[in-house]
Order: structure tokens, then sequence, then C-alpha cells
């Protein structure tokens, strides 16, 4: 008894602990010299103290009373409406609603205060911001999930049903509400917020579905997921297709000026009197409807038929359309930039998030023709076919895979076609840090999760491929021989063999040592490469490092492509290597080389007496992951255009291990899903926290992640299988980490 | 000769930092085959936790003390220190390893959450106190003043200061390894943590206690570090970086491998790129320091794979 | 040496040209002498058993053959396959005039050479597939690199079938095509032996060094496993050199036994000459701290 008592006090300080740490972290800033640990004082000695004690007692609570809430928690239905739930509770707290102009913070508090009593919008969407109940969004909110939640512990379907209507109606009140003051503001917007709450009801609302439908207890996400992709393949892909194509042409602004706002409807006559061309001038008065049902409806049949030949003729149809639009946009664009009418000054400028969705519309619709088109013979019939356990399939091998490509091709539309209407900030962070930072974790995947070898000087190849695009343009002290001259593209295959034969003298001597010693070994390198860059000032003009490295270029027979300013065009060019790269690489890793790789990781004497040459085997990875940096720094250099030493930090490379660690070592989805995630979250959290707090929440966020989910973001199947290999082990709670594990 | 003995006097003020952080590093990986990269930062918490509690004891600005005044305020600083780094480590061991431990997390999870862990409290540091880099101690000592002065070769103050606690501190600490229970426990676990826990050692104690050992030790370094130089919230990356090359140098979870490479490794830095000795002319040049450092930590690893004394807590020599 | 054919299983007669041939080897760690001048002969087509009580050099003597450990005496000669000429296995290498490094071959050499192994406790890679263990060892036998494998060539895309094709013919052999798709860490004790075995074979071994395939497999996978070993034996032709405590085991499929003690050959002969073998017996039974050995005998 008293043990108990213990155990509870010494939980009950450690929740108090953790409420004092989240008031340190979320108090005010340090003070100077002067007044030293003036921010303690304030955080620690203010009645807001109490606050914090409260999260804590409630944490205390909640684990107290976890065992008898957990039978609970397994049920259908509870997963989906907690994503629900951060969601809604993320676009209402922290995401932008609106981004115009004359609204410095478009959250959606400042945006229901403004619009609530603003007479030009309905009285639907200012009831909907509070004018009458103040909050009513967060009531709504609130009273469905609660409903949501007593749906689920007393499993009546009349609740379920109340529960999911309630979301439906506050998701589309809100995306209503938000459509009124965006027409009332008359202005592009580029703001997430309402999306966001509105997917987040949609899935508040079928976890209720879910709920009502289901009479078991335990939920079974996977078998849900693998009946719903698995059931006819590329069908859900043709439901999102169309409704991405409805909401494009129906909904979205299609060219957004600032004071020449349009949907499709209306696009006909705005550039009527223009010389738009006859392709152009066909596509807005009829064909891009002709397209888009053209391409429902086969895609429709195709998937609905499972017919291969339907699929194919699905792909072409979805082809042809995004071609024709993609040529329509660039005309009508490229006449309003020379007409002057709206203040663009080339094509491709001004036009609105409805071209753009129908676009990937149009891939989503292709893709679903693909999934078909390219269905596999049906692995059940056939036993002995290998399934080779990839990294990316989370849930069994099989059925999902219909999942794993739907995702991709969802993920590969959004890549492609949502960038166009993000803003210019999103657009440089997306090229310099997200995308650069995906192609490295990539590369470093390869080396930490596939190989297995620690390497935290990765970063060192990256400055390798810079620097030997900066040599080759002719921007270093030292010159290259005059018929050496290079496009930046042109200095690729030079960057790559340079860093291919830099990670086998790396690797070469240094690979014998074993995980930790590599580990500092590798980190020594790195920052010699980056003393060497400082201190070698007649080779790299030290610390100032390179100007002027010139912009990419590319002249292919007809083809001329100049890359300029737009971070766009670069995103384009970075999202080419980095499906070059990952499609190489899915191959490499379910090949020969692949499982080599995975042999030694697991176990190096078995590989070894199993013939694999484990010298050979793990200096291809090094030189494999060090090329793909230097790709990226190649990349990297003609895009930003100068570089300097201070690029290439200790603190990058110790970046680049969290992203694939973080994203899920071994998984390549992973290393990309971490990469992005935590380049994308410092950016996000500069509108949530002071900025020089930002690497203070990434610290918790890896932690926490780290704490409560090992294996990373997405973990790879051949890496899960060890992690629960282990935990047999662990679980007698007696073993410390043994030497030759992991890494 | 005199510019030789005062750079080897230098290089063994900067390796004795470097062997007291090492030791936090390499008890860890001995008993746990971990590196621990938030070490650095309780190297930094030591720091500005002494700074703290020595400057409300006897305020900022300049002092001229007695010796025994001196004495005081070096053994405040040296307790407040090693407190404060104790008890960091020990949070830290409860928040980033512990849990990851009961999961059976992949040994680059331990890596990437201490990694977190560093960021964040390098950060809540800088929150909290200041991101400045001129928080200084309070002068307790006369920074001029030499004392030993043998024709041109001077040891100051601070670095007698310096070698000596750290000499002190890292006797006490091969006694309480070698001799005490808890030592032995600690070579037991890191031996062999399942036969350990047959044996009736309490693997999670032995673990926590010797964070909290390697805690106070890297605090303490950080209140030297702090007295001789200044703090501030990034403080601790770069001697943590070295100290873990100091540490693999001499064979990593070999306790008189991490004192040694610590001293080693400030010797040559201090050393070598300042050859050969003679007024201002360098063969090397200062600014390479970091190179030679980490060029000769390759060549030892090339030649001993496991570092000079190989690795192993439980086999100290 | 001693001809074997009056052994009751042999069904067929061993060649006798010699796969390795040891001579005076003699390893030490440290003060310790694992193994001390032995030699033997292992000829072609034999299923040659090593038996001894615990820390006798068994799998020291394994891991010399394979290259996991140099020896610092005596010669070993392999010729693996059939019309293979006589290799060393132990290099010793001049350093100018003074210095003489010795070295052993590197491990996956010897694997290349021919020789193929299993572990005394179970290594396989246990977050692949059956199959993809056993592909790993034919791979190694193929030449196609990384590029082509991004490349997706179409000799590349040849040989991943044929490996397939070989795997599954070897999980088929062993019995083990229901685990094909099943991670190797997550199969039944008996089935991972068997699968370490096919994972050896797909190698093209010459031969192949079983370390204590029978331990902890229950009595009808011991019937299993012996019929499995002298059907690799027989159909395969690859000589298997086996360490064993399971007397009953290696006295019903050895043609012939090398019994190691404290590091040193005591005996070498006949399964009927070693039974009645006076210092084999001693060792199993007679002297200080065997009472586990001979349990283990016992248990057989």
């Amino acid at each position: 008894m008293s043990a108990d008592v213990k155990t509870n006090l010494k939980r009950l300080l450690a929740c108090l602990g953790l409420g004092v740490v989240l008031a340190l972290m979320i108090g005010d800033q340090e003070g100077n010299q002067t007044d030293f640990g003036f921010a303690f004082k304030a955080a620690v000695f203010h009645p807001r103290i109490l606050i914090f004690l409260g999260i804590g007692v409630l944490l205390y609570l909640a684990m107290t009373f976890r065992p008898r809430v957990a039978p609970y928690l397994t049920r259908a239905g509870v997963r989906p409406l907690a994503a629900g739930t951060a969601s809604v509770v993320a676009s209402y707290g922290l995401l932008n609603w609106s981004d115009s102009g004359n609204l410095t913070n478009g959250k959606l508090s400042t945006l229901a205060h403004g619009a609530r009593d603003t007479s030009g919008i309905s009285v639907i969407g200012r009831l909907f911001f509070g004018s009458a109940v103040p909050g009513l969004y967060w009531i709504l909110f609130v009273l469905a999930i609660a409903l949501a939640a007593a749906a689920i512990i007393v499993q009546k379907s009349a609740l379920a049903w109340g529960a999911a209507g309630l979301s439906v109606l506050a998701g589309v009140w809100g995306f209503v509400a938000h459509e009124m003051v965006r027409s009332y503001l008359h202005s592009p917007d580029h703001s997430t917020g309402a999306f966001v709450a509105l997917l987040g009801y949609a899935t508040i609302a079928s976890a209720s579905v879910t709920v009502a439908r289901t009479s078991g207890s335990e939920a079974a996400t996977g078998a849900f997921l693998d009946r719903i992709f698995g059931w006819k393949p590329g069908f859900p892909l043709f439901v999102i297709g169309t409704a991405a194509a409805l909401l494009g042409t129906f909904w979205a602004s299609w060219f957004s000026p600032t004071d020449k706002n349009t949907s499709v409807f209306g696009m006909s006559d705005l550039f009527h009197g223009y010389p738009i061309n006859g392709l152009t001038s066909a596509y807005l008065g009829w064909l891009v409807w002709v397209l888009l049902v053209a391409s429902v409806v086969v895609a429709g049949a195709a998937t609905w038929l499972q017919h291969k030949l339907l699929g194919w003729a699905s792909v072409l149809v979805g082809a042809v359309a995004l071609l024709i639009s993609l040529l329509s946009m660039h005309n009508f664009s490229r006449i309003a930039a020379d007409q002057k009418f709206d203040g663009a000054v080339q094509a491709w400028q001004n036009i609105g998030t409805g071209a753009w969705t129908l676009c990937a519309a149009f891939t989503v619709l292709a893709g679903a023709g693909w999934m078909v088109a390219r269905k596999p013979v049906d692995a059940a019939a056939d036993p002995v076919s290998p399934r080779p356990i990839g990294s990316d399939s989370l849930v069994s091998p099989g059925k999902s895979f219909a999942f794993t490509q739907a995702m991709l091709v969802v993920v590969l539309a959004g890549a492609l076609f949502y960038p166009p209407t993000a803003t210019g900030f999103w657009q440089t962070v997306l090229v310099t840090e997200i995308g650069t930072y995906v192609l490295l974790a990539v590369g470093l995947n390869v080396v930490v999760g596939w190989a297995g070898l620690l390497d935290l000087g990765f970063i060192a190849f990256y400055a390798i491929g810079s620097y030997t695009t900066a040599y080759l343009t002719d921007t270093l002290p030292v010159k290259p021989p005059h018929w050496l001259h290079l496009s930046p593209l042109m200095a690729i295959p030079f960057a790559i063999a340079i860093c291919l034969v830099a990670g086998v003298a790396l690797g070469f001597p240094t690979l014998r040592l074993r995980g930790d010693y590599l580990a500092i070994v590798t980190l020594g390198f790195g920052e010699i490469i980056r003393i060497v860059a400082i201190n070698a000032k007649s080779i790299t003009n030290g610390a100032q490092g390179a100007f002027g490295i010139p912009q990419p270029v590319v002249h292919l027979g007809p083809l001329h492509l100049k890359w300029g300013q737009d971070p766009l065009q670069y995103w384009y060019l970075l999202l080419v290597f980095i499906i070059v790269v990952v499609m190489l690489f899915r191959r490499l890793e379910n090949s020969r080389l692949g499982r080599a790789w995975a042999a030694v990781r697991e176990d190096e004497v078995a590989a070894q007496a199993t013939g694999v040459n484990t010298v050979r085997v793990k200096l291809l990875a090094f030189a494999i992951g060090a090329s793909t940096s230097g790709l990226a720094g190649v990349f990297f250099a003609s895009q930003i255009g100068y570089i300097n030493p201070d690029n290439f930090v200790l603190n990058n490379s110790i970046l680049v291990v969290a992203y694939v660690v973080f994203g899920g070592m071994g998984s390549l989805s992973g290393a990309i899903a971490g990469a992005a995630v935590l380049t994308w979250l410092p950016e996000f959290l500069k509108a949530q926290v002071p900025a020089e707090d930002r690497q203070m929440w990434i610290g918790a966020v890896i932690l926490l992640m780290m704490i409560f989910r090992p294996a990373g973001l997405l973990p790879a199947k051949r890496r899960a299988a060890e992690l629960s290999g282990l935990d047999k082990v662990y679980s007698a709670e007696t073993a410390a980490v043994p030497a030759g594990e992991g890494m | 000769m005199t510019d030789f003995l005062n750079f080897l006097i230098a290089g063994l003020t900067r390796g004795s930092i470097y062997a007291l952080i090492a030791l936090g590093y390499t008890l860890v990986y001995g008993v746990l085959q971990l590196i621990n990269f938030a070490h650095s930062e309780v190297f930094m918490s030591g720091a500005f936790g002494s700074l703290i509690i020595v400057q409300s004891v006897i305020g900022r600005g300049v002092h001229h003390l007695p010796w025994y005044g001196v004495t005081g305020v070096l053994l405040l600083g040296l307790t407040s220190g090693a407190l404060i780094g104790a008890i960091v480590a020990w949070g830290l061991e409860r928040v980033a390893y512990r849990p990851l431990r009961k999961r059976g997390a992949p040994k680059l999870a331990f890596l990437i959450s201490a990694i977190g862990m560093s960021f964040f409290l390098s950060q809540l540091a800088g929150k909290l106190f200041n991101r400045f880099s001129d928080n200084n101690f309070p002068t307790y000592y006369n920074v001029n003043k030499h004392l030993f002065d043998i024709r041109g070769v001077h040891i100051s103050l601070i670095q007698t200061i310096m070698i000596v606690s750290a000499v002190v501190m890292m006797l006490f600490l091969d006694t309480l390894v070698t001799h005490t229970k808890l030592g032995k426990s600690i070579r037991g676990v890191a031996e062999d943590a399942q036969t350990a826990a047959l044996m009736g050692i309490n693997i999670d104690k032995t673990i926590s206690r010797t964070f909290i050992i390697g805690g106070a030790l890297g605090g303490a370094a950080g209140f030297l570090f702090g007295s001789a130089f200044t703090v501030y919230n990034t403080m601790g990356f770069i001697p943590g970086v070295k100290a873990f090359a100091a540490a693999v140098l001499g064979g990593i979870g070999n306790i008189r491998g991490a004192m040694l490479g610590g001293l080693l490794l400030g010797v040559v830095e201090s050393l070598v790129p300042t050859a050969p000795w003679v007024g201002g002319h360098t063969w090397i040049g200062t600014q390479w320091t970091d190179v030679v450092a980490f060029v000769v930590l390759v060549l030892v690893l090339m030649f001993r794979p496991t570092g000079i004394l190989g690795e192993r807590l439980g086999r100290a020599a | 040496m001693t001809s074997l054919s009056q052994s009751p299983d042999v069904t067929h007669p061993p060649t006798t040209d010699v796969v390795y041939d040891v001579r005076n080897v003699t390893l030490k760690f440290g003060g310790v002498t694992s193994l001390s001048d032995v030699s033997l002969h292992m000829n072609r087509g034999e299923i040659l058993a090593v038996i001894g009580p615990n820390g006798a050099g068994k799998t020291s003597l394994f891991n010399s053959l394979t290259g996991v450990y140099t020896p610092q005496e005596g010669s070993i000669l392999l010729a693996a396959r059939v019309g293979d000429a006589q290799t060393p296995v132990l290099l010793d290498r001049k350093f100018g005039p003074f210095s003489l490094e010795r070295r052993s071959r590197k491990t996956h050499e010897i694997n290349h050479l021919g020789v193929a192994r299993t572990f005394q406790n179970i290594r396989l890679f246990p977050a692949l597939t059956a199959l993809e263990n056993v592909k790993v060892g034919v791979e190694t036998r193929q030449t196609s690199g990384p590029i082509s494998a991004m490349l997706g060539m179409p000799w590349q895309r040849r040989e991943e079938r044929e490996s397939t094709e070989r795997a599954y013919e070897l999980l088929g052999f062993v019995g083990l095509t229901h685990r094909a798709n099943d991670l190797a860490g997550s199969l039944a004790y008996g089935e991972q032996r068997r699968l370490e075995i096919a994972r050896a074979l797909g190698t093209e071994p010459g031969v192949i060094l079983l370390d204590e395939p029978a331990a902890g497999t229950n009595p009808a996978e011991k019937r299993d496993l012996a019929d499995l070993i002298r059907k690799i034996n027989v159909e395969d032709n690859i000589s298997v050199l086996l360490i064993e405590h399971d007397m009953k085991l290696v006295m019903s499929i050895a043609h012939r036994l090398v019994v190691l003690n404290f590091g040193q050959k005591i005996a070498e002969g006949s399964p009927e000459q070693i039974q009645k073998n006076p210092a084999v017996i001693a060792a199993y039974l007679g002297t200080t701290d065997d009472e586990d050995a001979a349990a283990e005998g016992g248990t057989a």
C-alpha cells in the first residue's frame, strides 16, 4: 500500500514538475545580466503558475485513471476522433483563417472579432463568428466532440449520428462563413485554416459514422483501410479527384488579381476581347467542362469496372486534360500580364486556387486510372510470389499496397499543384528548407537507415557538392581550366563523382570502426571540411565564400529553360531531383544491395559468413549517400547563388540525422516525412511562439516523438520488426541496450 | 622552451576540462553503450547554476578576497555546479532515456532524444537567462596573478585551480568506481547488465546514479570553464564535442581512458598548432586547431580502433 | 585417412580427395590456448563430426576455418568444390625483410571459396523475411551492381528472378515454403535452424559447417534434421562438417568423427572406433569437471 502511495506521489511530483517546465516554456523572455533569472522568477513566482500546476494535476489524473479509460481507447472511432479534434483545434487556435493585407494576424479569433460586426457579411456568417453567442464555433466544436465521445462510450448510434450531423454542420458552416469573409475582403487568400477545419470535421463525422455503424468495440484500423482501399483499387482516388474537380470549378477563384477576382464562370467574359489563343478561348468557354466530365466519367468507369484498358484510357484523358489546362493557364496569364490588367509581369501569376485544384484533380483522376491499369495480379491467389517488405508499407503487405499507391498519387498531386497557391514566403521555405533537406534526408537514410552506419558529418558532402558547383561555375578564387566552365546543372555529374570519391575516401579507413567511433570520426570529417573552407582562403575565399553562382539553365535542342528568382521554378526542379532519387532508391532497397545492407545492419558476422563483402557494401552506402548529398549541394549553391562555410555547420548534420530518425529509420517515406515536418515546423512556429524559442519547441517535439514513438513517424517495416523483436527482450526490464544493436 | 612549457600548461588546463566532461560521456557509455549527446547541456547547466548561486552569494563585480575567501567561493562554485549538473543529468536520464529503455527503442532513437533534449535545454536556458555570450562570473580571484613564474614559465591561478580541482575529482571518481559498492554495481552493469540484474543489482538505480556522477563532474567542469571564460547557453557545444572525441580517443567506456584522452587532446590541441614554439612563427597555426584534434583522433583510431586504452568501464586500466 | 565404407548409413562412397587440410593449428587468446596443434583432414563428400565437451575448442575451430579468427600457428588448406585447387586460408605477408604479418582470408572470401556455415546461437537477419534471408545468400554469387539495380536493367531483373526462384527451391528443400514471406524473427526455433541451413546452401557451397544444428530441437525435429543433413550430403554432394552434442544424431549420420578436448585432438575415427576409444570415454565421463558434459552426452 505504501509503495502505491509512493508511486502516486512520485507521479504527482513529476506531473507538477512538468507543469512548471511548461510554465517556463510559455513564460517571458530572458532578462539581461543585471536582471539575471528574471524570466525564471516571472514564470514561477507569479499566480499564473497555478494554471500550469493545474495542468500538471490534470495530467496526473489522466495518468492515474488511464487504466480505467484504456478499454475505451481501443474502440472503433477513437483514433479518427482524436485526429479530427487535433486538426480542428489546430485550425481554430493556430492556423490562419485569412491572410489578406489588412489583417496582421489572421487567426480565427482575430477574424471572428472583426467579422461578427461587419454588416457586409451575411448574417449566417456573422452568426458563426459569434454575433449572437460569442465563440459559437468553439461551442459547436465542443458539442460535436462531446456527442461523439458519448457515443463511443455508451455505444448509442443515435448519439453518433447526432455527432456526425453536428460536425458536418459545423464544418460546412465554418467553411461557408470563411468564404463570405473572403468574398467580402475581396483579396487573394492563401490561408489554410478553413480547409483544415473542414477536413477535421469530416474526420470527426466519419469517426461518428464508424461508431454508429460498428457494433463491436475493438477498432481495426488496418483492416478498415484495407477494406476501403482494397475494395476497388483507385476508387477512393476517383472520389477524391471528383470532389477536387467540383471544388476547383464550382467554388474556387480562377483568377485573383486584386480587383478582378473571378471564378471559372467569369473567365470567358473577363478575357473577352483580349488576344488569347483559340485553345484558351475554347477552354474557358466550354472545353474545361468537356475535359472535366470526360476524365471523371472515364476514371469512374475504369475504377468501378476495374477494366485495365479503361484504366489506361483514364490516364490518357487525365494527362491530356492536364496538358490543355496548363497550356490555357499559361496563355491567359501571359496575356493578362502583357495587357497589364492585373499587375502581373509574367505568365503564371495571379492564377487562382481553382485552376490549380482542377489540375490536381486531373492528376488524381489519371492516378486512379493508373492504379487500375497497373493493378498487380491478386497476391492472395498466388501464395508463393515474393512479397518483399518495402520500407513504406506500414500495414501488412498486400491490399495496403493500394493504400500506399493512392497516398502516393495524392501526395504527388499536392506537391505539383499546391505550391503555386501558397504565399511567396512558403514557396521559399518549400525550396530552401523543406525540399533541400528532404533530398538530404533521403540520402542519409541510405547510410543511417539502411546500412546502419551513424554519419554525423553528412553535411560535409553537401558542402563538397556546393563548392564543386562554385568551382565549376568559376566563382571561387581558384579557377577551373577555361574549357571547363559549366552551368550548374552540368556540374551535377562532377559533384556526384567527387562526393562518391570523398565518401569512399572517408569510408575506407573508418569503416572498420564500430558505430560510435564512426560517429565521432564522421563528425570530425564534417568539421574538417568546414574549417578547411574557412581557412583555405586562396581556394575557397574563406569565410566570405563564393558569390554570384549562376542560376541553372537548360538548353536541350528546342528546349530552353532558365531559372530566375522565382522559388516556384526551383521547386519543380527540386521535385524532379527528389522523384528521380526516390524512384532509384526504391528499386535499390529491394535489390541485392538493399538486402545486403539490411543483412549487414542486422548481423555483420552472419552477413560475412553468408558471403556478403561487408566493407564493399558499407562503402557503397557511404558513396551513394554522399552523392545524393552532393546533388543537394549543387542545387543549393545554384539556387541561393552564394555559399559560405556557415551553411555547413555541424548542427545541420545533426539535424539531418534527427530528420531521418524522427521520420522512421530506413523508410524512404519516413525520411521524407521527417525532414518535411521538422523543417516546416520552425517556419510554422514563427507565427506561434517568439522566434528565439523555436528551437526549444522543436527540441521538445523531437524528444516527445522519441519517447512515445521511438520508431518514428512512418517506421519501416524492416525496422518495426526489429523493434518489436527487442520488446520481448526488454520487457524483463533488466537489460541495458546491447552494444551491437540498432544503429 | 618557455613557450613550449607555457603551451603545455595551457593544454593541460584545457585537457583537464575535456577530461572532466569526457568522464560523463564515458560513464554513460559504459553502462548504456550510448553517446549522451545532451551531456554538453549538463555542463552548461552547471555553469549557469553555479553562476547564479555564486553571484547571489557574493554579488556581481570585482572582489578582492583573501585566500580563504577564494577557496570558499571555489568550493561553493564547484559544489553548486556539481549539484545542478547532477540534478539536470538525473532529470535527463528520467526523461530522455528511461522511457525509451522501457520501450526497447533502437539505439539511434536514444541519440535523437538526447539531441532533442540538448536543443531544449540550451534554448530553455537561453530563454530563462539570456542568450548573450558575456555573462561573467564575479571576479573572485586575481585574473593577472601568476601563482608560479619561473623564468618566463607561468602558471596562473585559474590554471592551477582548474588542473588541481580536475585531478582531485578524477582521483575521487577513480576511487569511487574501483572501491565502493556503487562503483562495483556500475562496473557490473557496464560488464553485463543482464547478469548484474540477476546478481541483485538494481539496474535502473545504477544507471540513474551513473548519470548523477557524470553530471556532477560535468557541472563542476562547467563552473571551472565559466570562471575562466564566460557563460552562455550554447557554451556546451564545442567542449562537448571535444570531450566526446577525448572519450573516444582514450577508449570510450573506460574511465582512465577518458582522463588520458582528455588531457592528451588538450595538450595536442595546444601544442601541435603552435609548433615550433618560438616567436610568433608557427608551422600549422591555431586556426587549424580543430582539424589537428580530429586528425589525431582518426590516426589513433586507425591504429587502435577502440581507443588508446580500449573499451570497457569494468576493466579500468 | 581411414576408410569409412563400413559405416552403416553411407549410401555413396565418399571420394578421397581432401576438402579441408588442417595442419598443426594453434589459436591463442591472450594467455588462453583455445586450439593447440590440431591437425585434421576432411575428405570430399563425407560427413565429419567434431565432438567434445564444452570449451573443447569446437567453435574456435569453426571460426578458424571460416576466417573469423586467425590462428597463430599452423596452416589450413581449402579446396571446397570439386576440381578446386588447394588454397591457403591463412596468409603470411611479408612487410619488408623483418616483419611478418599473418592474417586469415576474410570470412566472405572463404565463403566465396565455397564454405558456408551456420551458427551455434542462430544468427539470421530477423527483420528480413525467410525468403529474403535465403536471397541474401543466393545473391552473394550474383554480379549486378547498384546502378543496374537503380535503373532496373534487364540482366538485373533476370538475376532477381533467378535468386527468387532459387530461394524458393531452397526453402522447399528445407521445408519452409509456407513461411517464405514471414519475418525470420517470427519463425519457430527449429524453423530458424533450417532457414539458416537454407541460407548457407544458397551460397552454393562445397562444404557446409553446421554448428550444433540440433541444439534446442525436439526428437521429431532431430530426426528431420538428420534426414536433411543426409540429403544435403547425398543429393547436393556437399561435404558436411558438423559440431553436435547429440551423440545419437552424430553416430547415426557421421561417417567419421574428430574428438577435441581442451583444444587438442584426442581421437579420430569411425563412430564405432570412437565409441570404444578409452580417451574419449575418459574425456566425457572420467576426469574432473565433466559432469555437465556427461549429462549432455546422456541427454542425447
